[in-house]
């Protein structure tokens, strides 16, 4: 299985609970704004630390009884909500951030449609171009998984057309387990192997 | 990348600091005088003194003018230096209870008038007696002092004011001023038509004239004793002790308008 | 022109403001990054005696370095022991007060800043597989560099400027600690000192406009937007 998450989490007021287990391809975490599912994101990621549960994806225990692996250690792929590039490098520094050494960056940029950003700064990129550095950025880390969150949220409609064709790229080519979060009934559709819902 | 850039013209520039500064630290330690700690108020005439000796083939004494307080602290803490002048005796008795003074080598060499200047311009006089004449002239304005409290000059000029019967009637118009310079600078720019300070003082600044002198029994002797410090290990120490006490270097003091003891 | 009396206290001021500066400024910067990322006990402690310098007198900070560093000291006392170091009198001392009353200004600036990088960039850098030194020196390091630049020039023109705890600690000997304000303080003792106490002054003003015109360029150039004032 690709994921398995059983968690539970108190974030003041709200319970954040969730327990899936998910096969290959893209799982879809689709629900109300403020229910958690960025949260979900950040527990796999290893940057919030549940109350409870275990994390378990192909096959390797991130997180469970006794265990609670160190976040540059998890090989997750995340692309934040926000780009968050590296104001001081440049896209391309910002691309191999991650990589291994000598790494052809243009495995990525090529169906990023990204060649022509590689010397330019993070400043002076568009909401969707910047979006899709961060895609190739997470992609160049050799991760073990993706996790997405909202990658398409306010982009106008070309630049979601662009991007959707990236992640089933993704999905489909490269076939690396995706866990995505979404509040587009529309993009889970289209891209969702499966969806899980979350409600309050 | 960026911070590399930062840090390579970080050390560029500091480079260039040590560049500037190199020669001078390799001037410096050639052939060094001794170091005296002399009392502010010595400025002027020490500087005049110590180019003196200079002048006759000995290196030139690098002096350090400090309040006598913080001078003879730093002494106290361990500091090495030659030689020390104070302003008053207590700073010099302290070290020397303390046994960090050559006692033989101590020397009350110079002494000083506490006197009442006023702008050159002016044409006041000041009658020493009686009480009732003296505070009328000393009231007509703000009275320029060195703080009565805690600078010697001040407690010198209280102590002559009590003694002739002034005080509580002045003290209503006493300035106090950080230090008897600033008490000058007061008159010299006829900020005060009247001020308290050393004849030294007096003699230093050309744009003020002495329209008075406290006679010497209304307050205690003002004067500056020398001693070689135990720490001194510079080789020319004594002889510019033995200088400063000559005739020759009182001579020098003399022109500045201490008086030779 | 500058005479060659001058000329010395000049030099020996950029010398004893430069050395404070560049010796401070790693100690400033680690203080800084802890007591902006570290939660420990004894936090609040740390700060305020880092802090000090800038609220208490500064002839009190003087007269605690002459018996801190005095060899009978509890810092002067190694020193002069096992490395025959002694720092009363000499330029080293005035460089200490320097730093010493430098720190505060350069902690604080260098503190702000890093309170300023953004955390989500860091857990970014970590989940690309960055261990926290990575990220350090990847990242918080190079986008602090503004308070750095800010805290060293501040840390700088405070350290030419110091006076208090200068005179008080390591006296006022010409060459060796007789920077800029203690030359100018020393010639307005003079009736006759005017003169030179003005030109003095004018140069120290001048220095201070320099070096934070100076850092400013430099951050321009080095940082794209990254502005130091």
């Amino acid at each position: 299985m690709s994921f398995e998450i059983t968690v539970a989490k108190r974030l003041g007021e709200i319970d954040v609970a969730l327990e899936m287990v998910a096969g290959d391809g893209a799982t879809v975490l689709f629900g109300p704004s403020g229910v958690g599912k960025t949260s979900v994101l950040n527990m796999v990621a290893g940057l919030l630390r549940p109350d409870r549960g275990r994390i378990v994806v192909g096959g390797e225990m991130l997180f469970g009884t006794g265990v609670d692996v160190p976040i540059e250690r998890r090989r997750a792929g995340y692309v934040f909500q926000e780009a968050r590039l590296f104001p001081h490098q440049c896209v391309r520094a910002n691309l191999t951030y991650g990589a291994a050494a000598g790494v052809d960056v243009t495995t990525v940029t090529g169906f990023l449609g990204i060649d022509d950003l590689l010397d330019r700064w993070p400043r002076s990129l568009s909401g969707g171009e910047a979006r899709r550095v961060a895609i190739g950025r997470a992609l160049l880390s050799d991760p073990a998984f993706l996790l997405l969150d909202e990658p398409l949220s306010s982009l106008d409609r070309a630049r979601r057309e662009e991007v959707m064709r990236g992640i089933e790229h993704i999905r489909d080519v490269l076939t690396l387990p995706i866990l995505m979060v979404t509040h587009d009934p529309e993009e889970a559709e289209r891209i969702g192997t499966r969806i899980v819902t979350m409600a309050r | 990348m960026l911070d590399d850039h930062i840090t390579r013209r970080i050390i560029v520039a500091a480079a260039a600091i040590g560049m500037v500064s190199a020669p001078i630290a390799a001037h410096a330690a050639e052939r060094k005088g001794p170091l005296v700690l002399a009392a502010a108020s010595l400025q002027e005439s020490m500087t005049a003194v110590a180019d003196a000796w200079a002048k006759r083939g000995h290196p030139c004494p690098v002096v350090s003018f400090a309040a006598s307080s913080a001078l003879a602290r730093q002494v106290e803490s361990g500091g090495a230096a030659d030689l020390f002048v104070s302003a008053d005796e207590d700073w010099m008795d302290d070290l020397a209870k303390r046994d960090l003074i050559v006692t033989s080598t101590r020397v009350t060499f110079l002494a000083n008038r506490l006197v009442v200047v006023a702008p050159k311009a002016s044409r006041v006089r000041i009658p020493v007696r009686p009480p009732a004449a003296l505070a009328r002239v000393l009231t007509a304005g703000p009275l320029a002092m060195a703080d009565t409290n805690s600078v010697p000059a001040g407690k010198y000029g209280k102590a002559a004011l009590t003694a002739l019967g002034v005080w509580a009637q002045v003290e209503a118009k006493v300035v106090g001023a950080e230090n008897v310079r600033a008490a000058l600078a007061l008159v010299e720019r006829a900020a005060a038509p009247l001020g308290i300070v050393y004849a030294t003082d007096a003699k230093a600044s050309p744009s003020v004239r002495i329209a008075g002198v406290f006679p010497e029994n209304t307050h205690p002797p003002i004067t500056y004793p020398v001693a070689r410090l135990k720490t001194s290990t510079n080789a020319e120490a004594e002889g510019f002790r033995r200088f400063l006490i000559s005739r020759a270097g009182k001579a020098i003091f003399a022109r500045y308008g201490f008086n030779a003891r | 022109m500058p005479s060659a009396e001058e000329w010395t206290v000049v030099v020996l001021s950029l010398k004893v403001g430069g050395v404070a500066m560049m010796v401070t400024l790693p100690i400033a910067f680690a203080l800084a990054w802890l007591l902006a990322r570290v939660r420990f006990p004894g936090r609040l402690l740390v700060e305020a005696i880092v802090y000090l310098p800038l609220v208490v007198p500064p002839v009190v900070t003087g007269w605690v370095l002459l018996l801190a560093f005095g060899p009978a000291g509890p810092i002067g006392g190694p020193l002069e022991r096992w490395f025959g170091i002694s720092v009363l009198f000499r330029w080293t001392g005035a460089a200490i007060a320097a730093g010493v009353m430098a720190l505060p200004l350069m902690v604080r600036a260098m503190r702000l800043s890093i309170e300023a990088v953004d955390r989500r960039l860091e857990n970014a850098a970590r989940t690309l597989g960055a261990g926290p030194g990575r990220v350090f020196w990847t990242l918080t390091l190079p986008l602090s560099v503004p308070g750095i630049l800010a805290g060293a020039v501040l840390g700088f023109a405070r350290s030419i400027g110091e006076f208090g705890a200068t005179i008080t600690f390591v006296s006022n000997v010409p060459g060796e600690t007789r920077t800029l304000p203690l030359a100018i303080y020393s010639m307005l003792q003079q009736p006759n000192g005017d003169a030179m106490a003005l030109r003095l002054s004018a140069i120290s003003v001048t220095l201070s406009l320099a070096a934070l015109v100076a850092s400013e360029l430099l951050a321009r150039r080095a940082g794209r937007g990254f502005h130091v004032l």
